[in-house]
């Protein structure tokens, strides 16, 4: 009974394995294939980056408070002095907290937006209707949310990185005694330039999950009311999983760069 | 413009708490359903169990994949396993844990109580003459806030165990030597400082999830905003009072070892 369970969870999940890697494999081809549509692209950045830009500041700024604080405490159990905290903060939020948070707020405003939009679109039979005008519904919905996601999401971490940076500069000037200066010069003890880089890779790769993943559920939502919230509420699941899944093993790749 | 959505999200904040406030009446002053609420408790916590799990481990595995590169410039591994046991209980655990429940539990609740509202069960319920926030949304309500806390301190203990694994494997620091430094570095303080907040993002996401689906208007599209506005809520909600629990365990901390 339990033995059959388990085996019908793995045929399960080998059997959306492999309809997920179909539509990544498809998406590819449509990737290079004419005609690009650059005015969707655009369209899609402007509803990706800008509409969730403000949200992603305001989390961002307050996550990075609760670093530094944390830091600090953390810092004086060790070492009993806390003037290193920018170093390590900076860092922590480079390589970690910016792109992360960043990337699961994205998944949770743009991912389900995507798979709401899309999965109503399957369950009311438009994607047979461009089917039937013998446009590649692919082409035309997968591919231009994946590129625009691509690109706001190296700016969104690159955004994210500064505002988180500043805010924590903001709160080590008023809870901790420091200035600006030295705050800077702690930080550049530390910091290099590939956490940048790598912090700019990670971003873009979790905006390319985002909407691979939700519109996969998308495609694959189910007839009635139900079938759009079960959708939703799986590839929210599904993208936040493999985000920090996908964190730690470029974590591990990166930390043999350094 | 501007001064509207400010209007539209001070009348959301209102109604929320106004919401909570009718949840613990009713549960006050009528004898509760304990079976309905052991039910919810039992669903959500078998559907979540396997997410929170895996993300607690590899949160854990993820603090000290980072911890080492940093404890190595000052030769100071040996501290590895306290700094990032401290560090994912006291912050990043609860954060990024609550953040998954609130994508899997949260949208599901809000999801499945805006199908009731939208297709007039709640309504049906009313006219049947039971009181809707007894019957649905008061065992939801703490079904959730149990589950949850449960679900986010196994997803701790699982994040410790990550880091252990991960710890002999990356930093090649023995387990004997990880666990040495728990204990010290570790407190008391630090861990209930973990399931405060844990407390107090269970209770979030319960009530909003409750409030956005009880609220939903307007059809299957509406159902499907609902859930979207469950979901950015949360987020905003939990990142909000994690600086406020940190801000004040801080000062109680303070205050109590009369510093």
């Amino acid at each position: 009974m339990f033995v059959d369970s388990i085996g019908l969870i793995l045929i399960q999940a080998g059997k959306t394995l492999a309809d997920f890697l179909g539509m990544l494999k498809e998406t590819f081809q449509a990737l290079f294939r004419p005609p690009f549509r650059v005015g969707l692209i655009i369209q899609h950045i402007e509803f990706i980056a800008n509409r969730s830009v403000g949200i992603i500041v305001f989390c961002v700024s307050f996550a990075a408070m609760v670093t530094i604080m944390e830091s600090s405490y953390h810092m004086k159990l060790v070492l009993q002095e806390d003037s290193l905290v920018p170093g390590f903060a900076a860092l922590l939020i480079l390589r970690e907290l910016g792109s992360v948070l960043a990337a699961l707020l994205l998944t949770s405003k743009i991912g389900a937006g995507i798979t709401a939009e899309i999965g109503t679109m399957t369950v009311t039979e438009q994607i047979d209707a461009l089917k039937m005008l013998s446009i590649n519904p692919v082409q035309y919905l997968v591919v231009p949310r994946l590129i625009a996601c691509i690109l706001s999401g190296l700016a969104l971490a690159v955004i994210s990185n500064l505002v988180c940076l500043i805010s924590a500069m903001g709160i080590s000037v008023a809870n901790l005694g420091m200035s600006t200066g030295s705050f800077l010069l702690a930080m550049n003890r530390f910091v290099i330039f590939q956490d940048l880089v790598f912090a700019i890779i990670k971003g873009g790769v979790f905006g390319a999950v985002i909407p691979l993943i939700a519109c996969y559920w998308g495609f694959r939502c189910t007839a009635g009311a139900q079938g759009v919230g079960q959708a939703t509420t799986r590839s929210v699941v599904t993208a936040s999983v493999a985000i920090i899944v996908l964190d730690f093993v470029m974590s591990w790749i990166f930390a043999h760069f350094y | 413009m501007v001064f509207m959505r400010i209007k539209v999200l001070i009348d959301d904040i209102g109604g929320g708490i106004l919401f909570l406030g009718q949840i613990i009446l009713t549960a006050i002053r009528t004898p509760a359903k304990i079976d309905l609420t052991l039910e919810q408790i039992y669903k959500v916590t078998a559907q979540s169990f396997a997410t929170t799990a895996m993300a607690g481990f590899f949160v854990g595995a993820i603090m000290t994949i980072q911890f080492t590169m940093q404890l190595n410039e000052f030769s100071a591994l040996e501290y590895l396993g306290g700094i990032s046991t401290s560090a994912t209980l006291r912050e990043v655990g609860p954060l990024l844990i609550a953040f998954m429940l609130s994508g899997k539990v949260g949208a599901f609740t809000a999801a499945e109580l805006g199908t009731m509202r939208v297709t007039e069960q709640i309504d049906a319920i009313r006219c049947l003459g039971a009181n809707p926030i007894r019957e649905i949304i008061v065992p939801r309500f703490f079904g959730i806030v149990t589950a949850s806390f449960v679900l986010l301190s196994g997803g701790l203990v699982l994040s410790i165990i990550g880091g252990l694994l991960m710890g002999g494997l990356f930093a090649e620091v023995s387990f004997q030597e990880y666990v040495r430094h728990i204990p010290t570095l570790v407190t008391m303080p630090s861990i209930f400082n973990g399931l405060f907040k844990s407390f107090v993002f269970a209770f979030l996401i319960a009530t909003i999830c409750t409030y956005r689906g009880y609220t939903a208007t307007g059809g299957a599209k509406g159902v499907g905003k609902a859930v979207l506005q469950t979901a950015v809520a949360c987020m905003i909600a939990i990142v909000l009072s994690d600086w406020v629990t940190t801000v004040f365990t801080d000062t109680a901390l303070t205050l109590i070892r009369g510093e």
